[in-house]
């Protein structure tokens, strides 16, 4: 299965769809994700879901907006989706029941101290 | 990061040369990332030497660098160190004395297997584990240093101790430029690294066989990848 960091990777490439890029994806992370994420983690961790096969990537031609410079682009396989979703499964079915689980509204420990 | 890409300010100019750790098409990358958002520079700086030291880390996960490091340029360096000063040496010495054209030819041909091995040791390193060859580079020059400044001014030039480092460093260039070693040049070298340990007869048997890998690698790379 994938790890956190390695599910919201594929989420933000998943929202972006075809502007999947590193840039974009790490400003999807940083402001639906509200963590920060460093262009090192970024690319490492695609690295590896790209030996994984979940994802593919490729460069993309060189755009004036970036300098001359080009991206490298991000599209999630099926098999990526497919772990994704395992991912999302898996932590809705953990979270039934807790204080933080979807429908309730409990007050967590800490609120409560 | 926007107006200062633009403005060419010496901190983009900064960025830009920490990028420089990068390969030259994930350099261009981060760099465009880096350009088309509003980041400060201090922190694209960040963003480039994290990803520069996180693939080094990457790179040491496997067993090329430390072959190429610790199980190459350190017991070469210190092999060849003592062959140059020995080869050199009495090359030195029989230059002034001509009746002795045997002896001669036989330091001689000491100096050029030494030449040879220090190519091919240069070319392996280069080969092995090129994006830590900073690491292959220190780990070949920290004896160096250190016998310097052990034995500073008692006959050792820097020359003569370090005769093998222009080869190896030779090796290195070649192996960069993309040059691929034919199967009749492997077989050469590797015969010529084997003579040179059997000639040597320093360090025992395992030391020396030790450092008999290269010539197998590169026949076998020039077998798996002909010329």
């Amino acid at each position: 299965m994938v790890g956190e960091f390695e599910y919201l990777i594929l989420s933000a490439a998943a929202h972006l769809g075809e502007e999947a890029y590193g840039a974009a994806m790490r400003e999807v992370i940083e402001t639906i994700g509200g963590r920060t994420c460093s262009l090192g983690a970024l690319y490492i961790t695609l690295d590896r879901l790209e030996a994984k096969g979940l994802v593919e990537t490729w460069l993309s031609a060189p755009t004036q907006q970036r300098g001359g410079r080009a991206k490298r682009m991000v599209k999630v396989t099926g098999d990526g989706a497919r772990e994704a979703r395992r991912f999302y499964e898996t932590v809705i079915r953990i979270s039934r029941g807790t204080a933080w689980g979807e429908g309730r509204h409990d007050r967590l420990p800490e609120d409560a101290a | 990061m926007k107006g200062e890409m633009g403005g060419g300010g010496m901190r983009w100019r900064l960025v830009e040369a920490a990028a420089g750790l990068l390969a030259p098409l994930e350099r261009e990358v981060v760099l465009g990332d880096l350009a088309e958002t509003d980041c400060s520079v201090w922190r694209g700086l960040g963003d480039v030497l994290s990803l520069a030291v996180r693939r080094q880390l990457a790179l040491w996960k496997g067993w090329r660098p430390w072959a190429a490091s610790i199980g190459l340029a350190l017991p070469a360096s210190l092999f060849l160190m003592g062959w140059s000063v020995a080869a050199s040496g009495a090359v030195a010495s029989l230059l002034g004395q001509p009746a002795q054209l045997r002896a001669l030819g036989l330091s001689l041909s000491r100096l050029f297997l030494v030449t040879c091995w220090a190519w091919m040791a240069g070319f392996v390193v280069a080969s092995v584990s090129r994006g830590t060859l900073w690491a292959s580079v220190l780990a070949c020059c920290g004896p160096c240093l250190h016998c310097l400044s052990l034995w500073p001014g008692h006959g050792l030039s820097c020359l003569r101790l370090l005769v093998f480092l222009l080869p190896g460093l030779w090796g290195v260039w070649r192996e960069r430029q993309g040059l691929r070693l034919g199967q009749s040049l492997a077989v050469f070298l590797a015969a010529a690294g084997a003579l040179a340990f059997l000639l040597s007869g320093k360090g025992g048997w395992m030391y020396s066989s030790s450092l008999l890998w290269p010539g197998l690698y590169l026949t076998a790379m020039a077998k798996r990848e002909p010329g």
